[in-house]
């Protein structure tokens, strides 16, 4: 098992010497295409001192933050409609899941900006908030990412909560609590150790799915770079920085989120307190390793 | 047995007071699953610091008719009383009809019975002590220093002191058990209700769980207990109940029940399990 486990470190480096060769590859293959790499060019894309990188960047992270955090939000709402004892809680959750599941997400973004606006049903209006300017496109894009991750948060949450031993429900009810108390005390507590996981993963799904609010006209990441490659006629400099960036948000991501499992693991080991034991083997070691991830 | 045990009700301020001399009164109660009559017409009382054991072979209906008095199951008829309210329902028509009551003051009824369960069902995400604090403070709205200091004074009596900030998968069945009739105790009950407490334990963890259910019944704690423990039945209870296909069958002192049983089924039971 050691001994796997330290040749591990291998597939990671051969996937970093690979990458470096197909841009060396990229580089040299000038003879018959006239193809010449621009390593300053590139450089200078990446840099986060050149103008509007760093501010995308923020875009980017601050657009998923607030978009996953309506989703989980609005995915738990979802998550206890479908399970409510009431059939319209149960019918409004199944018609929302249904449609944001089954459309695609570039087709909602779309629809509800500028399909929504032409027909004068909502309009997306600047707002100021505390000396922040927040674009109509901005705050749409925010909204229709988070409604759309609610749908697919709504069946992760349900299913922790689906995985939370009954015998929980019938302990929180039998010492006086109520539905309330028991969700937030009991079981929801106890769904998350199932939820961060799946929850995680489609953080990371959205960093990048960000890109697609692009078409709403709002200038993140992706959009920074498809505007300097049409400025400069290079776009394997400027795609390949932009994929490097979403790269490193991934990875940075990655790292808070072996993190944030090995806490919520708490009272799962059997060893002793406090520690995540050894089914948990942290970000690093799975970077290096190719063994599955645990959470699929 | 290294557990000392004793005064469990000390540490939660005595004994507390049911309001009346029955503290369950159980009158005709029936209950189906879909066409299954698994209780038929049941009567069962309970008086003031009585314990009454519930036996009776599987499938008898025991364990769906306590878990009936907190009204984790429903009924279709009958009605069950504790301390005089009548639980899970309120009456309509006039008394005919029975209405499922306000999930609020279904909560509010359970915090005054303690129910301790064959799989312990302890809180896996907080410590042992947490476990025994979390309803006092959230529920009763106790303050957190004097919810602690009760769950201490419980976790002593136990005999679990020193397992305090331990979570429960690191803990014994029988540690585990003994800290869920703690969390149970921690609300000052004026009823506990126990189901199979014994039956999903190691043998050798069976003597400490009941160590603490015969103390809390020589302290004067009023228990229903389903179990198939026959000699703590015959040691602790004061009646003796005898349950068999959703019907009462017998009930009578232990010795009397154990002893000169008068009905067949009971004999019949009594001849497998003794």
């Amino acid at each position: 098992m050691t001994a796997l486990r330290n040749r591990g470190i291998r597939p990671a480096l051969l996937v970093g010497f690979l990458f470096l060769i197909a841009l060396a590859v990229a580089g040299c293959s000038s003879g018959k295409q006239s193809f010449q790499f621009d390593g300053g060019k590139f450089v200078e894309d990446l840099n986060p001192t050149s103008p509007g990188v760093t501010g995308v960047i923020y875009l980017t992270v601050i657009i998923s933050v607030i978009a996953q955090a309506l989703g989980v939000l609005l995915g738990v709402l979802a998550a206890l409609g479908k399970m409510a004892r009431l059939w319209p809680l149960r019918l409004i959750a199944n018609v929302y899941i249904w449609f944001f599941r089954g459309t695609p997400l570039l087709v909602q973004l779309a629809f509800f900006y500028f399909g929504f606006g032409a027909a004068h049903l909502w309009g997306w209006s600047d707002v100021t908030i505390n000396g922040f300017f927040i674009p109509g496109a901005i705050q749409a894009a925010m909204v229709i990412l988070g409604v759309n991750e609610g749908a697919y948060m709504a069946e992760i949450i349900r299913a922790g909560i689906m995985a939370v031993d009954p015998g929980q429900t019938e302990a929180a009810k039998s010492l006086g609590m109520t539905y309330r108390l028991t969700m937030t005390r009991i079981v929801l507590p106890q769904a998350a150790r199932v939820i961060i996981p799946p929850l995680g993963n489609e953080f990371n799904n959205m960093l990048k799915t960000t890109s697609l609010i692009s078409v709403l006209g709002v200038v993140e990441t992706y959009n920074h770079y498809v505007i300097l490659q049409g400025g400069d006629f290079r776009p394997f400099e400027a795609y390949a920085a932009c994929a490097l960036w979403f790269l490193l948000l991934t990875t940075i991501w990655g790292f808070i989120q072996s993190r944030i499992e090995s806490r919520f693991s708490r009272g799962t080991s059997t060893l002793s307190s406090g520690q995540s034991g050894p089914q948990n083997p942290g970000f690093a070691a799975r970077l290096m390793s190719l063994r599955a991830p645990i959470e699929q | 047995m290294n557990t000392t045990t004793g005064d469990l009700l000390g540490a939660i301020g005595g004994v507390p007071r049911p309001e009346t001399d029955v503290v369950v009164d159980a009158r005709d109660v029936n209950k189906y699953f879909g066409r299954l009559h698994v209780l038929k017409d049941v009567c069962v009382q309970v008086k003031r610091q009585e314990t009454v054991v519930i036996i009776g072979p599987s499938g008898s209906g025991k364990t769906t008719f306590i878990r009936c008095v907190n009204h984790l199951e429903k009924i279709q008829s009958g009605r069950i009383f504790v301390n005089g309210h009548l639980i899970g329902y309120r009456e309509a028509g006039g008394g005919a009809k029975l209405v499922e009551d306000k999930e609020k003051n279904i909560a509010a009824q359970r915090q005054e019975i303690g129910m301790v369960f064959q799989r312990f069902n302890l809180f896996p995400h907080m410590t042992a002590l947490e476990n025994i604090i979390e309803a006092p403070i959230h529920v009763r709205g106790m303050n957190r220093d004097e919810a602690v200091a009760i769950g201490r004074a419980l976790l002593d009596r136990v005999g679990l002191a020193a397992k305090e900030k331990v979570f429960p998968n690191q803990l014994s069945g029988g540690q585990q058990q003994r800290i869920a009739i703690a969390r149970a105790l921690a609300m000052k009950p004026a009823l506990m209700l126990f189901d199979e407490p014994t039956s999903a334990l190691d043998p050798e963890m069976i003597g400490e769980v009941l160590e603490v259910m015969k103390e809390l019944a020589r302290e004067g704690m009023t228990m229903i207990v389903v179990s198939h423990e026959m000699g703590f039945a015959r040691e602790v209870a004061n009646r003796v109940v005898m349950m068999d296909d959703g019907v009462v069958v017998e009930e009578g002192a232990p010795e009397q029940v154990f002893s000169a049983p008068t009905q067949e089924r009971t004999k019949a039971f009594l001849s497998k399990i003794l």
